[in-house]
C-alpha cells in the first residue's frame, strides 16, 4: 500500500510537471528548479537581512523601537521588512515542495544520502532561524516565544537547567537574552552555507540559480504579499503585562500551539521520532544490490569524457603506472557511484560498463530485437 | 529503397523511466510493442547511456529509423542523463554519431512515465515520417 501510494504521488507529480512543461516550456519551468528556489529566498533573506541589520538594535530598550523606527522612517523600511518575512516562508514552503519532491520521486537515498541528511540539518536549522527571527522583534509574541522556549528547553532530562540558562543568557530575561537570539538567528544563517555546501556535495553541475524570469516571479510574489500584508509588531513586551498578542506564522511558529496542546516533554518526543523517521525513511526500502561501473584498463584512452559526464562525481582520473602509452586511466569510486550509464554513453571505446548491462549486450538486445542474429 | 508506412521498422533505445513499457511489450523476445507494427523497444537504465554506436547498430541490423528516448528534459533521475543524450542526437557533445547515420530518421523523444498512449502515437507519426524521407532519399538517389 504504500508503494502505491508513492508510486500515485510519483505519476501526480509527473502529468503536473508535464502540463507546466507545456504552458512554460521546460526552460522555464518553475517545477524543475524546486532545488534552486529556496537558494533564491535564502539570497533575498541576506539581502534583506543586510539592510535590517543596519538599523537594528539588540537590546530589550532598543528592539522594539529600531523595529518600528525601520518600518515607519527608513524610505521602504516596511516593504524590506516584509520582504524578509514572506521571502523566509516562501523558502520554507520550496523546501517542503523540494523534499516532496526528491521523496516522491525517489531521489533521496542510496548514492544520495548525503544529500538526504544534510537536508534535514538544514530544514530544522531554518525552524531555529525563524524562531528566533520573531524574537527579534521583541514583540508581545516575542516574549512568549523566549518564555516558551525556555520551559522547552529545562524540559529536557539532566542537561535541561543548563540549556535553559544557555539561551536566555542570564538568570533572567535581560539584554544578553536579545544577544543570544540575534547571534543564534544570524550564526546559524551563516551555517547553514556549511551545511548546503555539504548538501551539494557528490553533485556535478548542481542547479543552484532560478532564472531570471522565475527569479523576477518570486521576487515579485514576495513584494506584492510585503505590500498587501505589511509585517508588523505586535504591542511591546512588557514584563509587567501578561503577553497575550500572538500572530501566526505556520511556516516556523507551528511548534508553540503544539507545545501548548502536547505539554513540554511529549513536544521533544515528537519532535525526536519525528525526525528519527525522516532520518531513517531511506533505510524502510529494500536498495537493490550495488554494482557500480568497471573500467577496462586495456581499453581506457585516458580522455576524461566519463569524467566530465558523471553526474556524481564519482569519477576521477588516475595516472597510470603501467607502461601504456596513455598517460591516465578512468577511476570509478564505488560508493558514489549511481549506476546511471552515464559515462558509458560518454566512452568512444567500450572502455566503461554497468556489470548488469554493459554496452555489447546492449547492442546484442538490438540486434535480437530487429531479428538479426 | 521506398517503403510503405506499415512496412517502416523502428528501433526504440528507451530509459526504463520514462515512458512506462512494463506490460507494452511483448512477441519471441520480448521487445515487440504493441499496438504498433515494426516497432521494437531496448531499454536501458537512463537515455543517457545511448552511445552512438548504440544507435548505428540499430540501423545496422535494419532499423529504417531510431528513437532514442529519455524522460522530459528538466526532469531526469540521473541529474542530467537525458540532456546529455539530446545533445549528443544533435551533434553537440562528444562522442558524436558518425556521419554515415541517416539523422532524418533519428529522432530523440522525451517523455515521461505517465505518457504511455502519446508515446504510441508518436511512433506511429514517426514512422509515416519515416516513410516520407525514405522516399525523398531514395528520388535524391
Ligand atoms: S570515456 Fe572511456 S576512454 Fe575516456 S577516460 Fe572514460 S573510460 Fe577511459
Ligand atoms: S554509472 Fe558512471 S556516470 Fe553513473 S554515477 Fe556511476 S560512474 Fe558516474
Amino acid at each position: 500500500m504504500f508503494t502505491t501510494l508513492v508510486r500515485t504521488g510519483q505519476k501526480a507529480i509527473l502529468r503536473i510537471e508535464d502540463i507546466c512543461n507545456k504552458v512554460m516550456g521546460s526552460e522555464q519551468n518553475i517545477l524543475y528548479y524546486h532545488g534552486a528556489m529556496p537558494n533564491f529566498f535564502l539570497w533575498v533573506l541576506f539581502l534583506s537581512g543586510l539592510l535590517l541589520f543596519a538599523y537594528y538594535m539588540p537590546t530589550l530598550e532598543g528592539a522594539y523601537q529600531s523595529v518600528e523606527y525601520i518600518t515607519q522612517k527608513i524610505p521602504y523600511g516596511d516593504m524590506i521588512r516584509g520582504v524578509h518575512r514572506f521571502a523566509a516562508d516562501g523558502m520554507m514552503l520550496a523546501v517542503w515542495l523540494h523534499a516532496l519532491r526528491v521523496y516522491f520521486t525517489d531521489r533521496y537515498r542510496e548514492y544520495r544520502l548525503i544529500a538526504w541528511y544534510s537536508g534535514v540539518a538544514l530544514t530544522f536549522m531554518m525552524m531555529l532561524i525563524g524562531i528566533t527571527g520573531y524574537v527579534l522583534v521583541w514583540d508581545e509574541r516575542s516574549f512568549i516565544i523566549v518564555q516558551e522556549l525556555e520551559k522547552l528547553l529545562a524540559a529536557v532530562p539532566v542537561i535541561g537547567a543548563g540549556l535553559a540558562h544557555a539561551f536566555i543568557n542570564d538568570n533572567t530575561i535581560s539584554n544578553y537574552t536579545m544577544s543570544m537570539s540575534f547571534f543564534i538567528h544570524t550564526g546559524t544563517s551563516f551555517a547553514l552555507l556549511v551545511v548546503l555546501w555539504i548538501h551539494y556535495m557528490r553533485i556535478s553541475r548542481p542547479v543552484v540559480n532560478v532564472t531570471w524570469a522565475i527569479g523576477c516571479l518570486l521576487f515579485g510574489i514576495v513584494l506584492i504579499l510585503a505590500g498587501l500584508t505589511p509585517a508588523t509588531s505586535g504591542p511591546e513586551a512588557v514584563f509587567t503585562v501578561e503577553p497575550k498578542y500572538f500572530e501566526m506564522d505556520w511556516f516556523y511558529l507551528w511548534l508553540f500551539p503544539v507545545m501548548k496542546i502536547l505539554g513540554y516533554e511529549l513536544t521533544w518526543l515528537v519532535l525526536l521520532a519525528g525526525a528519527t523517521f525522516v532520518v531513517l525513511l531511506p533505510n524502510f526500502v529494500k536498495s537493490k544490490d550495488h554494482e557500480p561501473a568497471l573500467v577496462n584498463s586495456n581499453k581506457c584512452v585516458g580522455c576524461k569524457l566519463c569524467s566530465i559526464d558523471c553526474p556524481y562525481e564519482a569519477i576521477y582520473m588516475a595516472p597510470r603506472t603501467d607502461n601504456s602509452r596513455f598517460k591516465e586511466i578512468a577511476v570509478v569510486i564505488s560508493d558514489r557511484c549511481a549506476e546511471c550509464g552515464l559515462c558509458v554513453g560518454a566512452c568512444n571505446f567500450d572502455a566503461i560498463e554497468l556489470p548488469f548491462n554493459t554496452s555489447p549486450v546492449v547492442m546484442d538486445d538490438i540486434r535480437i530485437a530487429m531479428g538479426v542474429n | 529503397m521506398t517503403k510503405s508506412k506499415d512496412q517502416v521498422k523502428v528501433m526504440v533505445i528507451a530509459c526504463e523511466r520514462s515512458v512506462n513499457l512494463d506490460k507494452e511489450l511483448s512477441g519471441a523476445h520480448g521487445r515487440d510493442l504493441n499496438g504498433v507494427s515494426n516497432a521494437y523497444v531496448v531499454r536501458v537504465p537512463c537515455s543517457g547511456m545511448i552511445q552512438p554506436r548504440m544507435i548505428e547498430s540499430a540501423f545496422n541490423s535494419g532499423a529504417d529509423g531510431v528513437i532514442a528516448m529519455g524522460c522530459q528534459i528538466g526532469d531526469c533521475h540521473f541529474r542530467e542523463g537525458n540532456k546529455f543524450c539530446r545533445e549528443r542526437l544533435l551533434g553537440l557533445r562528444p562522442p558524436v554519431i558518425k556521419k554515415s547515420v541517416p539523422k532524418n530518421r533519428l529522432k530523440g523523444f522525451w517523455m515521461s512515465e505517465v505518457q504511455v498512449k502519446e508515446f504510441k502515437q508518436r511512433v506511429e507519426d514517426f514512422k509515416t515520417e519515416v516513410a516520407e524521407e525514405l522516399s525523398k532519399e531514395a528520388a535524391k538517389a
